[in-house]
């Protein structure tokens, strides 16, 4: 088998070098090396279905298979991701129903899908801290098996106050988006974990869009049985419940916390130590970049969990269709989640190896913005089939950026890489919350005017993509810094760590990413022929 | 792939641009007459009615001060539950409008009856589906071609008078409520078990 080349120019995923910052990473490339072919014939990597690099992460993905440990860590963790969707937009598609049952206002539907959305700035805070101590596994059946209880109880509920309490409950366990980030990042390689996370992603956010279909037809088939609507729509959720406790079973039972084995089981040896909490909670905070993705992932995917919520309801009201034709319409918005995530990733990946990072601003720019367009466009439209075309234009634009921003924040810091996947996932949810605060949830603005502002705010909101700027690789209409120190990927990962700390060594991992993302330069990364400075640690054999 | 869902949306538009041809003649509202006279009385006056269970004695005739031919292009009568203001207040979906295709208040059909010169009578038990809210009651005189020509109802011209209250059914079953506990219990309960037997092994391997 031909090594393969670490640095290649843009290979599809060479964006997201481990999406936490609790991966090995050794000072110089092991892969390389000619006499790792000649150890790989007797080590115990030989016992994995798929070719495994040195920390015995999947160096190739293979979507159709459920080869143990990591395409079967992959499959359950998105199907588990999905499930999660699933339940916490359950009540969407149901609300013309629930409404008439509970008596509710417009604004307490808007304040509950608020809160369907707020838990999990919280949890997905926490789930960082979760996967690390206890492992992928026991985070993502947590999040399955601790809040299927709240799915299930909306048998429960009887008034406006209980339905917002246990839609926020049920709105926790979108925290399995960070397990299930974090359990592919520690199974996969760097170099194609850019793919995989937008596929897991993508994939899990289609259970957004399944819902819609999935609960008014389990609604009918239980109404066929006999049951009034009122008690046929609180079964309804049994479904959503049952499948969270099954995938938390299978989790628990097929799943494998790292390639070789169960974090309890496991002996752990030669761990990079691990970082202090306060200084990787800093270097987060401080990065002026962290908070413009925070605001940018807040207008794609916090739009995108918002129309999840409110556009099944805004078919039925404003086009009269069924309770069943407004879920198809609803659910192939979230279903184009499928192709358009990954495809963002990909345009993004694409983008870099042509004009390198400020391709990747650019690309997250055009496919936000052009979202956000024919967002307003969807508000505007008064026939059924321009209102569908305008709602698929705009589902592939908002969701294509949603997996190109993945693209840029793994290079926002190396330091602080986990903390800012989860600051920003939190950032989608908080934005999710703001727009369904502010435009739909009062009669101050009919639904469709609320699409349409809500377009214009978020087109406004992408402006600050222009204003992350990289001294070495540039921005959307700055050049790369001329400064000899500053225009060194070196240069700016080394700057997260003291003097002290470098004099330890403890930056190595950083200078070794420093080195893999000059493929961030586009094209001029093959002319440039940089030797990694001198950085004034002592040298490692 | 955009390609492909440019293709499938126009798809959609060539094949749907028929539906808004033969345009139909509008109904308004205001362009009905105030001709029928109804009256709704429910059982059980002052107090809240419960969805499945209380009546309501609904009647309707032309009203006496209408003039002679004003009945001649009523076929039947149309007798709906209608919502009152107060549970239209931030309810678009029970929105008032003048055009009558469009007009949400009136979602819940009594009955359909040919029309009659003589004065009918209905006692409608509330349908048990009714969710809660306040109501009144309006009978629309449709024509040959079902389009509304007339209209009366029990209350005034505000909607304020002779409203009565529904209280629908909750849905709520004591099965469901335990089968909900039951499931919750085992949720938390497999995962407690799963912690324990790993915990377990974790020791007896640390041993070994």
């Amino acid at each position: 088998m031909a090594p393969n080349h670490s640095n290649e120019n843009g290979s599809i995923g060479s964006s997201l070098h481990g999406v936490t910052a609790r991966e090995q990473i050794f000072s110089f490339s092991v892969e390389d090396a000619p006499w790792s072919q000649a150890i790989r014939s007797d080590d115990p990597t030989a016992k994995f279905a798929l070719p495994v690099d040195s920390e015995h992460r999947a160096k190739v993905f293979k979507p159709l298979s459920f080869a143990k440990p990591h395409m079967r860590a992959f499959h359950l963790g998105w199907i588990s991701f999905f499930t999660c969707f699933i339940s916490t937009f359950a009540a969407a598609p149901l609300v013309p129903v629930i409404r008439d049952n509970l008596d509710l206002t417009k604004t307490d539907i808007g304040n509950a899908g608020v809160a369907s959305v707020s838990g999990a700035i919280f949890s997905r805070l926490a789930m960082g801290a979760v996967c690390d101590l206890l492992g992928a596994r026991y985070g993502t059946a947590f999040s399955l098996m601790l809040s299927a209880p709240a799915v299930f109880s909306m048998s429960f509920v009887a008034d406006a106050g209980s339905y917002l309490a246990v839609r926020f409950m049920i709105g926790f366990c979108l925290a399995t988006f960070v397990s299930c980030q974090y359990w592919t990042s520690v199974m996969f390689t760097g170099k194609i974990i850019g793919l995989v996370n937008g596929c897991a992603g993508g994939w899990g956010d289609m259970g957004g869009g399944v819902t819609q279909l999935l609960m008014p037809m389990v609604f009918h088939v239980i109404k066929l049985t006999g049951a009034t609507p009122f008690t046929a729509w609180r079964f309804a959720f049994f479904i959503p419940g049952f499948l969270q406790i099954i995938m938390g079973v299978l989790v628990l039972t097929l799943g494998q916390d790292l390639p070789d084995g169960n974090l309890s089981t496991l002996q752990k040896s030669g761990q990079v130590s691990k970082d202090k909490f306060s200084k990787v909670f800093w270097f987060a905070v401080k990065n002026y970049r962290t908070w413009i993705l925070f605001v940018l992932y807040g207008f794609s995917m916090g739009v995108e969990l918002t129309i999840n919520n409110v556009i099944s309801g805004y078919f039925y009201d404003r086009f009269n269709l069924t309770l069943h034709t407004a879920g198809i319409v609803a659910a192939s918005f979230g279903m184009a989640n499928f192709f358009a995530r990954p495809f963002g990733g990909y345009a993004s990946d694409v983008s870099a190896r042509l004009f390198g990072m400020r391709g990747r601003l650019w690309t997250l720019w055009i496919l936000q913005t052009v979202g956000a367009l024919f967002c307003i466009w969807l508000g505007r439209a008064s026939s059924l089939p321009i209102a569908i075309l305008a709602m698929m234009l705009f589902s592939v634009g908002t969701q294509a950026a949603c997996g190109a921003l993945f693209g840029v924040a793994p290079f926002v810091s190396r330091r602080s890489l986990g903390l800012i996947s989860g600051l920003t996932g939190a950032g989608g949810n908080f934005g999710s919350g703001v727009t369904q605060l502010v435009f739909f949830s009062s009669s101050r603005f009919s639904t469709a005017e609320g699409l349409s502002l809500m377009g214009v705010v978020a087109v406004v909101c992408t402006i600050p993509v222009a204003f992350i700027h990289f001294p070495q690789w540039g921005s959307m209409f700055l050049r790369p810094s001329q400064h000899e120190e500053r225009s060194k990927e070196e240069h700016y990962y080394g700057g997260e760590w003291t003097e002290e700390e470098k004099s330890l060594g403890l930056h190595e991992g950083s200078i070794k990413f420093a080195e893999n993302s000059r493929s961030e330069r586009g094209r001029k990364a093959v002319l440039a022929d940089i030797p990694t400075p001198e950085t004034g640690s002592p040298a490692h054999v | 792939m955009a390609v492909q869902t440019f293709l499938f949306a126009s798809l959609i538009i060539f094949s749907s641009i028929e539906s808004n041809h033969g345009a139909t003649e509008v109904s308004l509202f205001a362009n009905l007459e105030n001709s029928l006279e109804v009256t709704a009385k429910p059982t059980r006056v002052g107090v809240v009615l419960e969805a499945g269970k209380d009546m309501v004695r609904i009647t309707w005739m032309l009203k006496s001060s209408a003039k002679v031919n004003d009945d001649a292009a009523f076929k039947t009568v149309e007798v709906k539950l209608c919502y009152a203001p107060i549970s239209q207040v931030d309810r678009p979906w029970r929105k008032t409008h003048n055009e009558l295709s469009r007009d949400r208040s009136c979602p819940h059909k009594i009955v359909s009856k040919p029309y009659d010169k003589i004065p009918q009578s209905l006692n409608w038990t509330i349908d048990r589906e009714t969710p809660t809210g306040t109501y009144f009651i309006r009978a629309y005189g449709t024509d040959v071609n079902g389009y509304e020509v007339a209209y009366g109802q029990s209350s005034d011209a505000e909607k304020t008078t002779n409203l009565f209250s529904v209280e629908g059914i909750s849905g709520r079953h004591t099965s469901l409520d335990i089968a909900s506990i039951c499931f919750s219990v085992f949720s938390f309960g497999s995962l407690l078990v799963f912690l324990v037997k790993e915990k377990r092994k974790a020791k007896l391997q640390q041993r070994k």
